[in-house]
């Protein structure tokens, strides 16, 4: 419980941190994310009830400090991004035995391709809201850019995060209960 | 599959089930409270932001004297640091009197506000300030700086509040065209591809033929936006099937927001 609840202050401060960190203006105003990064490392690690309530929490984060309400209409209801969240990582737990046989290179891609599937998720939506789709070479790298930033990035946080979880909660990382 | 596993289905399913059927104003107030309780971090993330900008800036400088002055003593750097947080000082003071003889000017009522943080979201073209309902701030109010207009409020907590920039394709804004009859409505792109972004101005008349440089401004209609705000310059002007587009550049770069003004209503007399 002490890592999950250290994963939740985590989740909280990356998601915070993304309002500073600026777009990459020579990739069309790309965005970087951190926030998925965790809760996919979250979603490898933890017990199945608490991948979702992971989920939830960071969905809920998400939508609330993305979500527009204008003219009393709201873009994108609150629950889409915890649905989304809760699928992806439900992906993720499904390799958790692998995660213990090391080959976190799995992880790191699959973590990437979940996190570019979350902002095509959101742009598909909000097509379906105002209409006319459009699926330009910006909105590709759009889409890619964070994915393939998160791949990069991905080594290095599941490499501290599972240093954390192993100093906190060691019994997480057992073998056994990726098998089961 | 395990039972725990099921029922922390069923929990999550229900809350689902909650979150997908509240309203407009559940959802403002629960986004309002978000916003409440995260204020702290992003006040504290905007001011170790400019901090890191000033520093980066600082060593900018630093490393220009390395390679002008490669001999000069450590005194004479420390003279020229001092100087540099100097002029710090003075372009705040500067931007700050701007401010101040702006707002005295106005014929709006003005609150001053800081941008915290902007564009969290790929998709969406938002920034927080930090003013909120204790300023007498609240949802759907004019944003602008001298320049022009900014945006609008979307979502006002305590002392926190969402703006809807003009660049998002959500801030639709009743617009006419400087020394014409034309009038239409302004619209941000989905997708932003350069630096600056373009607003569109669309449902003109197909022959309105505007030409590069023609200002447009708000046309009050519509209730939110007061008239007579700048918007942004004609960039282009073409021809569709059913009306006429222009393409703007905006007035304020949205890109280097720092100080901004909430217009909460009209000035005595005017």
């Amino acid at each position: 419980m002490i890592f999950f609840g250290i994963l939740l202050v985590l989740v909280l401060i990356a998601q915070v941190a993304e309002f500073f960190i600026p777009p990459i203006r020579s990739l069309f105003n790309a965005h970087i994310y951190l926030a998925p990064l965790i809760v996919f490392y979250g979603a490898v690690v933890l017990p199945f009830p608490l991948m979702l309530a992971l989920a939830l929490y960071a969905g809920f984060l998400l939508d609330t400090l993305t979500v527009q309400v204008i003219g009393g209409k709201v873009e994108i209801s609150l629950g889409w991004s915890i649905l989304l969240y809760a699928v992806l990582a439900g992906v993720m737990h499904g390799l958790r035995p692998l995660f213990v046989r090391g080959r976190w290179e799995v992880h790191c891609i699959v973590a990437g391709l979940c996190t570019s599937a979350i902002i095509l998720a959101q742009y598909l939506m909000i097509t379906f809201r105002r209409g006319s789709i459009s699926f330009t070479k910006e909105v590709w790298w759009q889409i890619g850019t964070p994915g393939l930033v998160a791949i990069l990035v991905s080594p290095l946080v599941f490499y501290v995060l599972h240093w954390i979880a192993r100093a906190t909660n060691p019994a997480l990382l057992e073998r056994r209960r990726f098998d089961t | 599959m395990k039972r725990t596993n099921v029922i922390a289905l069923l929990v999550l399913g229900a809350i689902l089930g909650l979150l997908f059927n509240l309203g407009p104003g559940t959802t403002r107030d629960f986004q309002a409270k978000v916003y409440q309780l995260i204020a702290p971090l992003l006040t504290g993330g905007s001011g170790i932001a400019k901090q890191v900008t000033q520093v980066r800036s600082g060593l900018k400088s630093l490393e220009e004297l390395e390679k002008d002055n490669n001999g000069l003593k450590v005194e004479n750097r420390e003279l020229r640091a001092t100087n540099q947080a100097l002029r710090d000082t003075e372009h705040e003071v500067n931007r700050l009197r701007h401010a101040l003889q702006y707002k005295e000017r106005s014929v709006f009522k003005l609150v001053p506000a800081e941008i915290l943080a902007r564009d969290a979201s790929t998709w969406w073209h938002t920034a927080t300030i930090n003013r909120g309902k204790e300023d007498k701030i609240d949802n759907d109010m004019p944003v602008i700086t001298d320049e022009g207009l900014v945006g609008k409020t979307t979502t006002a907590s305590q002392n926190i509040s969402i703006v809807l920039l003009v660049s998002d394709e959500n801030c639709k804004v009743a617009a006419s065209v400087e020394g014409t009859r034309e009038q239409g409505i302004v619209q941000g792109e989905r997708v932003t591809t350069g630096v600056t972004p373009v607003l569109n101005l669309n449902f003109l008349s197909k022959q309105a033929n505007l030409q590069p440089g023609q200002k447009v401004y708000t046309s009050g209609v519509g209730g939110v936006f007061p008239s007579g705000l700048l918007i942004g310059t004609v960039k282009s002007f073409r021809v569709r099937e059913l009306d006429g587009q222009a393409q703007l550049t905006p007035a304020v770069d949205l890109s280097r927001l720092e100080d901004v003004f909430v217009v909460t209503g009209m000035t005595k007399g005017r």
